[in-house]
């Protein structure tokens, strides 16, 4: 089968190079920037994502996981009696101040619980036993701390809020949104070290529904039992902490407006070429028209072009974004490329394209044939 | 049978407010197996006039007959038809597609026609040989000379054996030893497969093949 389409792409390489290295440009910035975003929101959740809850009681309105408020913690108890509740129990995550052994102090976003065991978290242990977290005044701290804090070893020693803490394990991929370092630590102690705020008190309950109750039934009678705090399931508190991030920090509208330039220099580069190539070609398309071919079988040729730079493009392009992805995680960033991402930026690629060569169709329609026998 | 028949064609080109008749009342008729020589002066009208017959242009009164089709001027759809299925065209300038070899052409042309697969490759392969290019098959355009580029166009045009040949000056692109063998090339097409062939040139040479040559100025044909 001879294929026009094809090698007149091809019969230009330098060409042909230029628009496959526009479609790849724009699908790499999409793909970086679409693939920070969600490295980001999956940070924003990770842990929610992995504590073993199904439901999670907060303090009323509290906007996302980070931004904890205090409650009774006795309300627990009463989530206990709920029919359909396997367990349930209080989470508290604090900001606190750690002091470093060089004398400056960095925030760290404590995760505490009594028994961490039973919540999958934390869900990565490099080092170390959790159980142990309850025995005496130990911390676990996650691998991601370093760049915060610098080296630590399991069997050192950090302050937290003035008080001596021993190092008795390592974590890895706890994460919080605000890059703040997580630290693990007993219910009990996190308590004692702020007083003021949270003695007796808590900022989540965590809740396992047993095996055959209904999660919805379930939270609905939680929430008229405490008619003064949020109860989510996990989803919707993983949906909630994130849409904070994107409305309020501006960081949707910022991926938004990149997306849509790096989308706008594909679709202009595309249809630049395309057009170019045209309007090059109008006397080929003029003999295809005299040898007794239609308008459409010039769209065809010009919609197999465009696809084949979008394919190419798109190739090129996410090889380049797979390729940056060990670089970027060197810095601390990472890149999400999840399938539906990819799925949907080829998608995208092939209907701009396919855009594109649409601004040719009317200058082929118009190509009058007799410009064959012209000199 | 005639394979080309034109009943006082004209054609008048709108240049501004002015009104141009190139083509005022042309009738001719070719038969089967027939070369035809037309012969004129530079802007006598002789392109418009294979560009009418050749169904890319329309007349502007006047009857034209394809294979004994009459075309319908007020059908511009028709037109793609009647070429993809009874003409074949050899241009001054070639018009190959420089992307494709010589082969390719060939068969790009047949595909255009609804001809593709071994059949269409066989056919493509005897329309090359037919011309004496098959050792040059697989050449890109412009790895050819001029007259290698001209037979695979005359290649091209005899694909899908179409009843009428239409040249717009074949050989003043080529040298007289080139343009001879052209134009020979021409009169065996014409006669091994009996068709018809109209041939608008300056040049001398063609008038050596061909059956009967016209004369036209000012847009008629001289008796
Ligand atoms: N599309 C057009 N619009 C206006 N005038 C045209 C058009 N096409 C051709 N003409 C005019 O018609 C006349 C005949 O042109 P044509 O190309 O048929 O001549 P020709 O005999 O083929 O000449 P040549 O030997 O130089 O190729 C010329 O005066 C030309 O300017
Ligand atoms: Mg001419």
């Amino acid at each position: 089968m001879v294929d026009l389409a094809f090698k007149s792409l091809l019969h230009d390489k330098l060409k042909f190079a230029i628009t496959v290295a526009g479609v790849a440009f724009a699908v790499m910035l999409v793909f970086v920037q679409v693939g920070l975003f969600m490295g980001l929101m999956d940070n924003a959740t990770i842990t929610i994502q992995n504590i073993s809850a199904d439901l999670w009681v907060t303090s009323k309105n509290t906007p996302n996981i980070d931004f904890s408020h205090a409650f009774p913690q006795a309300y627990v108890e009463r989530v206990r009696t709920i029919p359909g509740v396997e367990r349930a129990d209080n989470l508290i995550i604090w900001f606190s101040q750690l002091s470093l052994p060089s004398g400056a102090q960095e925030g760290t976003e404590i995760y505490a619980l009594e028994d961490f065991s039973k919540w999958n978290l934390p869900w990565n242990i490099q080092s170390g036993d959790v159980e142990q977290l309850r025995r005496g005044r130990y911390i676990m701290m996650d691998n991601s701390a370093i760049k915060r804090y610098g080296k630590f070893e399991v069997g050192e020693y950090r302050e937290i809020n003035e008080s001596r803490f021993k190092i008795i394990g390592r974590t890895r991929d706890a994460r919080s949104f605000t890059t703040t370092p997580l630290t693990f630590m007993d219910y009990r102690l996190v308590q004692g070290l702020n007083q003021q705020q949270l003695t007796n008190r808590t900022t989540y309950i965590l809740v396992k529904v047993a095996s055959g109750a209904d999660i919805n039934t379930v939270q609905k009678e939680i929430q008229r039992r405490l008619p003064f705090n949020d109860v989510y399931t996990k989803q919707q508190w993983a949906n909630k902490s994130r849409s904070y991030w994107i409305v309020n920090t501006g960081l949707g509208l910022n991926m938004a407006v990149t997306v849509f330039l790096g989308c706008l220099v594909g679709i202009v580069i595309v249809a630049q070429t395309l057009y170019s190539s045209t309007m090059e070609h109008l006397k080929e398309f003029g003999t295809v028209k005299a040898i007794g071919g239609s308008n459409a079988d010039i769209y065809s040729i010009l919609t197999k072009q465009a696809s084949i730079a979008a394919i190419a493009g798109y190739v090129v392009g996410a090889g380049m974004a797979y390729g940056l992805r060990p670089a970027m995680a060197k810095v601390d960033l990472k890149l999400m490329i999840s399938n539906e991402l990819s799925v949907m930026v080829f998608v995208g690629a092939l209907v701009l394209c396919l855009g594109a060569a649409m601004i040719s169709f009317r200058k082929v329609a118009s190509i009058d044939p007799a410009l064959v026998f012209r000199t | 049978m005639n394979v080309l028949e034109t009943q006082n064609v004209t054609k008048v080109f709108q240049e501004g407010r002015e009104q141009v008749n190139v083509l005022n009342g042309v009738s001719l008729a070719l038969e089967a197996g027939e070369i035809v020589a037309l012969e004129g002066p530079s802007g006598s009208g002789k392109t418009t006039f294979l560009s009418i017959v050749g169904c890319i242009l329309t007349p502007s009164s006047g009857r034209v007959f394809v294979d004994g089709e009459e075309v319908d001027s007020l059908n511009p759809a028709q037109l793609p038809e009647i070429r993809k299925k009874s003409i074949g065209f050899v241009f001054q300038q070639y018009n190959l597609f420089p992307s494709l070899t010589a082969l390719e052409n060939v068969q790009y042309a047949l595909k255009i026609k609804g001809k593709t697969g071994p059949a269409a490759r066989k056919e493509a392969d005897k329309a090359l040989e037919s011309v004496g290019l098959t050792d040059r098959k697989n050449f890109l355009p412009r790895d050819l000379s001029g007259g290698q580029k001209q037979r695979v166009a005359l290649a091209r045009a005899l694909a899908g054996a179409p009843p009428l040949m239409l040249a717009d000056e074949p050989t003043a692109n080529l040298d007289t030893q080139l343009g001879t063998q052209i134009i020979e090339l021409f009169r065996e097409s014409a006669k091994r497969d009996n068709r018809g062939v109209l041939i608008v040139t300056h040049d001398p040479k063609v008038r050596t093949i061909a059956d009967r040559v016209l004369q036209i100025r000012d847009g008629r044909i001289l008796q």
